[in-house]
């Protein structure tokens, strides 16, 4: 009679799975696709992706500038991250024709392409931009090119600044040797006031904007959509079709924290949640950088982000839109104010060292010339002395007007009690044993 | 004429009395939490020297995890006890000698399943205590959140125990009844593995006959997230930490549905089967 083994199935599995993997060291295979490129509103600026033609939907903010394009492009599967990836810089053929938006099935709007630049208003690498369109979009490029050749300009006259600096220097060292050859007494005073002074570099163009781009610009009022792409003579473009979630905040204008610890300033830790609790131990200093949020569901947001992440439908999740100035930060205990914190800057300053390899330091500018500073925040110390139990932060915009939605709780962790908590395990084992003897009594 | 799933309550207060009192009586219920309760404390260890090392933790509900934990230990002692439960006594006799008395199937099978609930709640008293003291101990918040897991776990158990008594009633002997939990569990282990490293692979890569295991695997993987006991564990765990009511609402009414059918299937293949097979 056969028996089955579940052991024996389970090692047959695991062989033929371990026969069936093929290997992950072959180079990518490349293939040609129809894909949308994408520039995308995220809650504070325009995120660049694209939509392959394994995501048959591509997610949007409601109300909002979005730009599409439909290109020809080379696409290979990266194993590492489990995700496609496309080679623009191989093959950027954009297809040229009318992008149709339906609803219910019927055609709502035939869009052409529109000029579009993007615009960041704290330069590129901040993470806040805005999208202009026609004229606006002219007007901003213009202004930004016309602040760049200004730019160029003030940087030309700087360099002649500096030459002729280095000529009046030359010519104030060879004055002040012949002047102390001939017996003159200069004080250090007297050499420095008559000293040439540097001239100063000029300040670089504080915004950026993008070259000016010609998209299909999708803003659309909340809702599921469909779009394809009608070619010129006529004929639906294969493989152009994809569904549009367009998608709207839950809730906004919430407050969360961006945290960074003292003892590793790279990485740093979101604090959105209200509901959500620091736990502490022992000396810390964490910097609080107090932002503005906005609420998305989690599986759009994500996918709007990259139509290839994944997402939990029921979770939400809050998003930063802008930093919040002129606010004190306030650190209380029991409801008592122990402190309130100004925001300032900060620059972290590299040293040499077996310890963290850095200081953090207060940022002033005369003893950093020519450096900004590595970011701002309000700095809490919580300091070994403090008693250890429950302590609250909140956000005040003037001394007793609290910012609503900003109250976190910082709870102090009493970390020596951590081997008690082997010794509160062995009590159902007491249970066991007071029940045993009461057992062995009622027996005898 | 009574009916198959009648019983006398009388009788099964009996039984439950006799089977309640004789565990509680034993060791194995207090070692059991004792096991679990210190794999948490382990856990609860480590978390708190991640809290000194990294300076700081950002979470809303950090007993969850420990819980978690202590809730899978548990489990497997709650699926091990009942599972044994019917194949013992049919192992030994004993279920012979006893439907020959004023006991039938249903009345049976609802003691058996009263009784691991309620060892399940003796559990339940053991968690609160513990995570009480160690609220207290540690400072680490014994939230809203916590109460809720906890409270969500007596569904999740009563999926596991029945589980365990369906499977008792298919088999005749505890031994091969420990080897169909383990084998079974092992299984849903093992497609759920392969499903998760074919689902990595690109497509495009695979060769068809592998796409059409991954196709399967995939059915499969979903089927066995309903079938698993310990899948109704992790989706209410999962419920919370999403913090979405509608889902934890859910996940009860799952976990009952799911106890309700394995239990009537229990009763009938205990009526099919008899006492002896």
């Amino acid at each position: 009679m056969r028996k089955f083994s579940p052991l024996s199935a389970l090692i047959l599995a695991l062989l033929l799975g371990a026969l069936t993997s093929p290997s992950l060291a072959q180079a990518p295979t490349l293939r040609e696709q129809l894909v949308y490129s994408l520039n995308l509103f995220d809650g504070k600026g325009y995120t660049p992706g694209f939509c392959p033609r394994s995501e048959d939907t591509i997610y949007l903010i409601a109300n909002e500038n979005n730009a599409v394009s439909l290109r020809s492009t080379l696409v290979y599967f990266w194993p590492i991250t489990g995700n496609y990836v496309a080679g623009f810089k191989a093959l950027n053929e954009e297809i040229e024709g009318t992008l149709e938006v339906m609803k219910e099935g019927e055609v709502t709007r035939s869009l052409g392409k529109e000029e579009n630049v993007t615009y960041y208003p704290e330069g590129f690498f901040a993470e806040n931009s805005r999208m202009y369109l026609g004229e606006e979009a002219h007007a901003f490029f213009q202004k930004y090119e016309k602040a760049t050749e200004d730019y160029y300009g003030r940087i030309n006259e700087y360099y002649e600044k500096m030459r002729e600096y280095r000529d009046a220097f030359n010519k104030f060292l060879e004055d002040l040797s012949k002047r102390r050859e001939a017996g003159e007494e200069l004080s250090r005073a007297q050499v420095e006031a008559e000293m040439p002074t540097e001239p100063s570099p000029p300040e670089g163009v504080k915004f950026y904007v993008t070259p000016l781009r010609k998209d299909y610009i999708l803003n659309l009022p909340q809702g599921v959509y469909q779009i394809r792409m009608r070619a010129r003579d006529g004929t639906i473009i294969e493989d152009s079709q994809k569904n549009l979630v367009v998608f709207a905040r839950r809730r906004e204008g919430g407050v969360g924290y961006e945290i960074i610890p003292g003892n590793r300033w790279t990485m740093r830790e979101n604090l959105d949640d209200p509901s959500k609790t620091i736990y502490a131990a022992g000396k810390n200093t964490l910097y609080l950088r107090p932002f503005l949020q906005d609420e998305y569901n989690e599986l759009y947001y994500k996918k709007l982000l990259d139509p290839q992440n994944e997402g939990t439908p029921e979770r939400w999740m809050w998003v930063h839109t802008s930093s919040l100035e002129n606010v004190l930060l306030s650190f209380l205990k029991k409801g008592k104010l122990l402190e309130r914190i100004k925001k300032a800057p900060y620059y972290v300053k590299q040293i040499p060292g077996p310890e963290l390899g850095y200081e953090i330091i207060e940022y002033k500018e005369e003893e950093f010339p020519g450096r900004a500073p590595t970011f701002e925040g309000h700095k809490l110390d919580l300091s070994p002395v403090l008693e250890k139990g429950n302590y609250q932060l909140r956000l005040e915009k003037r001394e007793g007007e609290v910012l609503k939605g900003s109250e976190r709780k910082i709870l102090l962790v009493r970390k020596e009690n951590a081997n008690l908590l082997y010794l509160i395990s062995i009590f159902p084992l007491i249970v066991g044993l007071v029940v045993f003897v009461q057992r062995k009594r009622s027996i005898s | 004429m009574r009916s198959r799933f009648s019983f006398a309550s009388h009788t099964t207060k009996a039984l439950v009395r006799r089977d309640f009192l004789s565990t509680l009586k034993g060791w194995g219920l207090y070692l059991a939490a004792f096991v679990s309760l210190m794999s948490s404390s382990f856990i609860l260890k480590s978390h708190l020297g991640a809290i000194k090392e990294n300076n700081i933790l950002i979470s809303s509900d950090p007993l969850n995890y420990p819980l978690f934990i202590s809730l899978v230990i548990v489990s497997f002692y709650l699926a091990i006890i009942s599972v044994i439960s019917i194949s013992r006594e049919k192992d030994q006799g004993t279920l012979e000698v006893l439907f020959y008395g004023p006991v039938n199937s249903s009345s049976y099978l609802v003691a058996k399943y009263t009784k691991d609930m309620l060892l399940y709640l003796v559990m339940v008293c053991f968690f609160f205590v513990y995570f009480t003291a160690v609220s207290s101990l540690t400072n680490l918040a014994f939230s809203w959140s916590l109460v809720k897991a906890i409270f969500l776990s007596i569904f999740s158990v009563s999926c596991i125990v029945s589980f365990g008594l369906f499977i008792s009633s298919l088999t005749s002997k505890m031994r091969t009844s420990i080897i169909w939990l383990v084998g079974i569990l092992l299984a849903f282990l093992a497609i759920q593995i392969f499903h998760t490293m074919l689902v990595s692979l690109e497509e495009e890569a695979l060769s068809s006959s592998l796409l059409y295991l991954r196709k399967t695997l995939e059915m499969v993987s979903r089927g066995t997230g309903w079938i698993s006991p310990f899948s109704y564990l992790n989706r209410g765990m999962q419920s919370i930490a999403i913090g979405s009511m509608r889902l934890y609402g859910m996940s009860i009414l799952y976990s009952l549905v799911y106890s309700f059918i394995l239990l009537v299937s229990s009763v009938l293949i205990l009526e099919a089967k008899g006492v002896r097979g």
